[in-house]
C-alpha cells in the first residue's frame, strides 16, 4: 500500500494533498469538522505549482479606519495618496514620512516574501548571506535592526500621532502574547506585510480553499482521525474515531505539532528531548472572535481602537498578569451583509471572558450610528479550539515570533517538515512560513517530501 | 604645545585599558578625566565620613581575563573577593538560596523543586557552552555584514564556520537565547518562581525591558560570562570597592608610559581639514595628537564633542536612534547594624553574598509596569551586596555599607527627576527591603539614592544608561552603535570610540577598550 493520508482539510493540507498527487501520488484527504477558513496572501509561486487560476485576494479599503479623539476617523488605504491625504489631517509631519516608511517596509517584506515560499533557509550558509546582501547596504542594515525591534520603538521613530502609531502596532501583536513594546514586535508588522501592496499591513482574503476543493485528482473524506498507527519507526497508517483503519505509506499533518506527534502518535517513538521541546513550543492563543448581525451598515468597512501605543500596552498588561483586558484591542470588518466579525484581543486562554462580549459591544456601538445588533456570539479561545482545531485558541498553531520563525519553526528539529518518524510529514500554520500565509507551509512541506 | 600619538577622552574603565593596551605598544599617550578622579562609573568615594562606597557600578565578574593577565593587574592591586552565594527572600517568609558550593546549591533546590535540582546541572553545562560558543566574539572586532570587502567577507564566513563548528543543535540554542524572553526561556528548564525570577533578573539589568520580552535572555548570557579565575559565572568584588579596578588600570597604564590628566573636561574634538587632530579643553587649551579615541558614548561623542555638521547625515539619523533610556538606580546605605534578615535571621554566610529582591517573575513585571508608564517602581527589583561583610576596610568598625541596584527607575520619568522623586525612590527602596529585614529602617545612618539623572551629570553616561547604550539585540555586535561603524572606527578620520557604546559594551569589562586598542595598532 503506497497510500497518502493528508490530515486536515485546511489550505495547507489541500495544497500538499493536490502537489502529491499531481506527482502521482495516491492521496486521501481526512477532514475533520472544523475546517477552518482562512485568510492570508498566497504566494504566486503556490497558484504556479497547482496551475490554479481565479484567486481573489480581497482587502477592505480602507483597510484599517480609527476613530480619532476630535471625531472623524483615520483612515488608511490601499491608494497611497488617500492614506496620506487621512494622515495629513492629524500630522503633516508623518503625512510626510509615509511614503517613505512604505517603501522601507515594503523592501523588507519582500525578502520574507522570497523565504517564505520555499523551506526555511540555512543561516550559516553562503547562499543566505548573499540574499540578505542584495538587500543593499540600507536594507540589510534596516532588517538587521527592525526584526528585533519593538514595534513600539520603530514607530516612535518614525511618528509621532498615537492614532496613526496604535493603528500600526497593532499589526506587531495581533495573536501574540506580547505587546508593543516587547522585542520582536516589529519583526510580526512585516510578516503582516508580506504580499500587500506598499502601504497595507493586513493580510487579505483569499478565496484559495474554495478553489483548491474543486479541484479533482484527491480523495476527501469526512472522519476525525483518532491516530497514526506506527510500526518499527515508520507511519502504518491511520485509525479513524470510529475505528476504521487506513493503511498509508506517508501520513501529511496540518495538525500542529504538538497534536500531530504527541497525541496522535503513540508514545515512545520519539527521543525524551523532542518531547520536552515540543511540549515548550509557545502556542497560547490571546484573540476572541465575536460576530454581530447588524440591521443595517454601520459605517465603516473596518473599525479598528487602538488609541495609541499605550493603549495597546496596558491591554497587554492585564493578558501578562493573566486577566482579560479591561479595554481591550477591538478590531472589527463588516461585509455587505452586515455581518461584523470582531477580533478582540488579549482574551487569554484558560480564562473566563463571557464579560467581554458586553464591554466590545458597548466600545463598538459608540461608532455605528442607528445601527442595532440582532444577535452576537463571542467565541473565546477555548471555543475556538472546539470550532476551529486552534490548539488552545491559536490560529498559527506555534506563536510568530523570532524564536519560533524561518529554521526555527516550531522547533529546529522539525523546521524541514520532516519528523523523527519515517513517513510522518508536517504541514500545519506552525511550519514555516505558516501564521496567515495561506498554503505555503502545505506547499513547501511537499517540495521537501518531493525532493528525496 | 604637547603632542600624543593619541589623545584619550574619559578615564573610565574602557579609556583606561585603551590607554594602557597603546602605551604597552610604545605609543605617547594621555588620558583625558573631567573629574577628579579616574574610573568613570567604576569609582570608589567616600560618601560619608568613614564610609565608602562603589558609588555606581559594584561587582565585578565581566572584567575580561586577558585584559588582567595582559596588564597584570593584581600586581597594580586588584584583589577580587568572591561573592559566594544569592539570596532571595521570599514573601511567604522563606527564601531561596544559590551558592557556588555545589552540593549545597543541590540541597537548596531540592528543597524547593526536585526537578529544578536535577535540571540545574544540564542548564548550567548548557549556559556555560553558548558562553563558551560567544567568547570569541567578545575580543573581535565586529565584521560589516553590508560591506563587500575581502577582509568583511572573510570576517562574516569565519563567523558562520564558528558557529557551524559548535556542533548539532547549539547555534537553535544560540538563536533562542538572542531572540527569546528569559522568562519564557527559563520556563523551558525551572519551576520555582523565586528561582527563574532571580535568574531572569540579571536578563533585564540595564535595560528597559521586562522579563518577558523577547531579547531579555541574551542579557542573561552576557553577565553569565563572567569569568573570574576561570570560573564561569563567578561575581566578585574589588577589595577596596569597584574604583580599585579603575586605580589598578590607571596604574598599569601609567606604568606603561600612558600620562592620565585629571579635572580636564574636553570640550570639543579639534578638527581640522576633516580630521580629528586633538581635542580642545574646557579652559580653551588644545591638546594635539595624531589620533583621538573617545571612551564617551556615541551621542554625547557625536552630537556634542564631534558636532552633527562633521559627520554625515545618515550617520548623525543612526546615533539619533541610538537608545539609552537608562533605567536603574544605586542606593548606598551606611549601615550601624547589619540587616536582620525574617527569612535568615542573624549574622551568616548569605549576608557575604548577594541578595535579590526578585521573589517572581509576576514582581518584575509590575515593577516593569510603572517604568513603562513614566513612574518609578513602587516595588522595585533590587540586587544588593553587603562590601564591608568582605571588606572591613569600606566601613567604620562594627558599622556597614550596603550597595542596592534598583530597577526600574526611569530616566523619562513623569515630570522629571526632583529631590522630591529621589526620596520617593530611596522610600520605596528602604520600604520594601524593610518588608524582609524589618530592622533596615532603624539601622539606616546615611542614605545616598543616585537616580538616572544623577548618572548622566555626574559620570556623563547619557540618559543614565549603564551600558552606555541599551544591550538590546538592535544595537548589539556590528550594530552597535551603528552599523558599518562598529569596528571602533568613526566616520571623522582620526577619530576612534572605546566606550561601551560599542561592541561588546556594558559591564566593568573592559574588551571595548582593549578591541578598539588592537583596532587603532592594526592587530588582525
Amino acid at each position: 500500500m503506497t497510500r497518502t493520508v493528508v490530515i486536515g482539510g485546511g489550505a495547507d493540507a489541500l495544497v500538499a494533498a493536490q502537489l502529491l498527487a499531481g506527482a502521482g501520488r495516491e492521496v486521501m484527504v481526512i477532514e475533520g469538522e472544523n475546517a477552518s477558513r482562512e485568510e492570508g496572501w498566497v504566494p504566486p509561486e503556490v497558484l504556479r505549482a497547482l496551475r490554479l487560476e481565479g484567486l481573489t485576494l480581497e482587502w477592505p479599503d480602507p483597510w484599517i479606519s480609527v476613530p480619532l479623539p476630535a471625531g472623524g476617523r483615520l483612515e488608511l488605504w490601499r491608494d497611497m495618496a488617500r492614506s496620506i491625504e487621512s494622515i495629513r489631517r492629524v500630522s503633516p509631519q508623518d503625512a510626510a514620512r509615509w511614503p517613505a516608511f512604505c517603501k522601507r517596509m515594503a523592501r523588507l517584506a519582500r525578502f520574507l516574501e522570497a523565504l517564505y515560499a520555499a523551506p526555511p533557509p540555512d543561516p550559516l550558509s553562503a547562499g543566505f548571506a548573499l540574499r540578505a546582501r542584495r538587500l543593499g547596504r540600507q536594507g540589510l542594515e534596516d532588517l538587521l535592526r527592525v526584526l528585533p525591534t519593538p514595534v513600539a520603538e520603530l514607530l516612535d521613530d518614525w511618528f509621532e500621532n498615537d492614532a496613526l502609531k496604535g493603528a500600526l502596532g497593532a499589526a506587531g501583536v495581533l495573536h501574540l502574547l506580547q505587546g508593543p513594546r516587547s522585542g520582536g514586535t516589529a519583526f510580526r508588522l512585516l510578516h503582516h506585510h508580506v504580499g500587500c501592496p506598499p502601504g497595507v499591513f493586513r493580510p487579505p482574503r483569499s478565496n484559495l480553499p474554495e478553489l483548491l476543493r474543486r479541484l479533482p485528482r484527491v480523495e476527501l473524506q469526512h472522519a476525525e482521525v483518532r491516530r497514526v498507527a506506527v510500526r518499527g519507526g515508520a507511519v502504518a497508517g491511520v485509525v479513524l474515531q470510529d475505528g476504521r483503519e487506513l493503511d498509508a505509506a506517508m501520513v501529511v499533518s496540518s495538525a500542529d505539532a504538538h497534536r500531530s506527534l504527541l497525541e496522535l502518535v503513540e508514545p515512545g517513538w520519539l527521543d525524551p528531548d523532542l518531547i520536552r521541546a515540543l511540549r515548550h513550543v509557545r502556542r497560547r492563543g490571546v484573540a476572541a472572535r465575536l460576530r454581530i448581525q447588524l440591521d443595517r451598515s454601520p459605517g465603516f468597512v473596518t473599525l479598528a481602537l487602538a488609541p495609541s501605543l499605550d493603549y495597546l500596552e496596558r491591554a497587554y498588561d492585564d493578558a501578562k498578569h493573566g486577566r482579560v483586558s479591561r479595554q481591550p484591542y477591538v478590531e472589527a470588518r463588516c461585509d455587505a451583509q452586515h455581518r461584523v466579525e470582531v477580533h478582540v484581543q488579549y482574551a487569554p486562554y484558560g480564562v473566563d471572558c463571557s464579560k467581554l462580549g458586553d464591554t466590545v459591544l458597548a466600545m463598538l456601538s459608540e461608532h455605528w450610528g442607528d445601527a442595532a445588533p440582532h444577535e452576537g456570539e463571542l467565541l473565546s479561545p477555548q471555543d475556538l479550539e472546539q470550532s476551529e482545531g486552534w490548539p488552545q485558541g491559536q490560529p498559527h498553531h506555534a506563536e510568530l515570533s523570532l524564536d519560533q520563525a524561518l529554521w526555527m519553526r516550531p522547533l529546529p528539529e522539525l523546521a524541514r517538515y520532516r519528523t523523527p518518524i519515517h513517513g510522518l510529514w508536517l504541514c500545519g500554520a506552525g511550519m514555516h512560513p505558516g501564521a496567515g500565509i495561506t498554503g505555503a507551509a502545505g506547499f513547501n512541506c511537499a517540495q521537501e517530501i518531493l525532493r528525496r | 604645545m604637547a603632542s600624543f600619538d593619541a589623545v584619550i577622552i574619559g578615564g573610565g574603565h574602557n579609556g583606561l585599558v585603551c590607554a594602557a593596551y597603546l602605551a604597552r605598544a610604545g605609543r605617547k599617550v594621555l588620558v583625558l578625566e573631567r573629574r577628579e578622579q579616574v574610573g568613570g562609573a567604576a569609582v570608589t568615594e567616600e560618601v560619608f565620613p568613614g564610609f565608602r562606597f562603589s558609588v555606581f557600578s559594584y561587582v565585578v565578574s565581566l572584567l575580561r581575563p586577558e585584559i588582567i593577565r595582559d596588564l597584570d593587574l593584581p600586581r597594580h592591586g586588584l584583589h577580587i573577593l568572591p561573592l559566594e552565594s544569592t539570596i532571595t527572600p521570599l514573601e511567604n517568609g522563606d527564601y531561596l538560596g544559590q551558592w557556588n558550593d555545589h552540593d549545597q546549591n543541590r540541597r537548596e533546590l531540592a528543597r524547593h523543586s526536585l526537578r529544578d535540582a536535577e535540571a540545574y546541572d544540564e542548564f548550567g553545562l548548557m549556559l556555560h557552552q553558548m558562553a563558551r560558543a560567544i567568547k570569541p566574539l567578545l575580543g573581535m572586532a565586529p565584521p560589516d555584514p553590508s560591506s563587500f570587502s575581502l577582509k568583511n567577507l572573510s570576517g562574516m564566513a569565519a563567523l558562520a564556520r564558528h558557529f557551524r563548528s559548535l556542533g548539532p543543535g547549539r547555534f537553535p540554542m544560540l538563536h533562542k537565547l538572542l531572540t527569546m524572553s528569559s522568562a519564557d526561556f527559563l520556563d523551558e528548564w525551572f519551576e520555582t518562581e523565586a528561582l527563574k525570577a532571580t535568574k531572569s533578573a540579571s536578563g533585564i539589568i540595564g535595560t528597559m525591558l521586562g522579563p518577558r520580552s523577547p531579547g531579555t535572555a541574551y542579557v542573561l548570557l552576557h553577565h553569565y560570562m563572567g569569568e573570574l579565575d576561570g570560573v564561569f559565572r563567578a561575581w566578585g568584588f574589588a577589595k577596596g570597592g569597584n574604583g580599585s579596578v579603575s586605580a589598578a588600570i590607571a596604574a598599569a597604564a601609567r606604568a606603561a608610559g600612558a600620562e592620565i590628566r585629571c579635572n580636564a573636561e574636553v570640550s570639543k574634538v579639534l578638527i581640522i581639514r576633516g580630521r580629528a587632530r586633538g581635542v580642545v579643553l574646557e579652559n580653551g587649551d588644545e591638546i594635539r595628537a595624531k589620533l583621538v579615541v573617545s571612551g564617551a558614548d556615541p551621542r554625547r561623542t557625536f552630537m556634542q564633542l564631534v558636532g552633527e555638521k562633521h559627520l554625515p547625515d545618515e550617520f548623525v539619523e543612526s546615533i539619533r536612534r541610538f537608545r539609552f533610556r537608562g533605567s536603574s538606580a544605586k542606593v548606598n546605605l551606611a549601615l550601624g547594624e547589619l540587616p536582620n534578615f525574617t527569612c535568615l535571621p542573624g549574622r551568616g554566610a548569605h549576608l557575604r553574598g548577594a541578595i535579590s529582591i526578585s521573589p517572581s517573575v509576576g514582581y518584575l513585571e509590575r515593577a516593569y509596569d510603572d517604568a513603562k508608564y513614566g513612574e518609578i517602581s513602587q516595588r522595585p527589583y533590587m540586587d544588593i551586596v553587603i562590601p564591608s561583610m568582605l571588606d572591613p576596610t569600606m566601613a567604620p568598625p562594627g558599622k556597614h555599607v550596603m550597595s542596592i541596584f534598583v530597577q526600574y527607575a526611569p530616566y523619562h520619568v513623569n515630570g522629571g527627576w526632583t529631590d522630591e522623586r529621589r526620596e520617593a525612590l530611596g522610600d520605596a527602596v528602604v520600604d520594601t527591603l524593610a518588608q524582609y529585614a524589618p530592622n533596615l529602617k532603624r539601622a539606616v545612618l546615611h542614605r545616598q539614592v543616585v537616580t538616572p539623572a544623577d548618572i548622566e551629570r555626574i559620570v556623563g553616561l547619557t540618559e543614565g544608561n549603564i551600558f552606555q547604550g541599551e544591550l538590546s539585540l538592535q544595537q548589539m555586535f556590528f550594530l552597535r552603535p551603528v552599523p558599518a561603524w562598529a569596528k571602533y572606527r568613526t566616520p571623522l578620520a582620526g577619530l576612534y570610540q572605546c566606550g561601551a557604546g560599542t561592541h561588546p559594551g556594558g559591564g566593568v569589562m573592559g574588551a571595548s577598550g582593549r578591541n578598539a586598542a588592537r583596532a587603532i595598532l592594526g592587530a588582525p
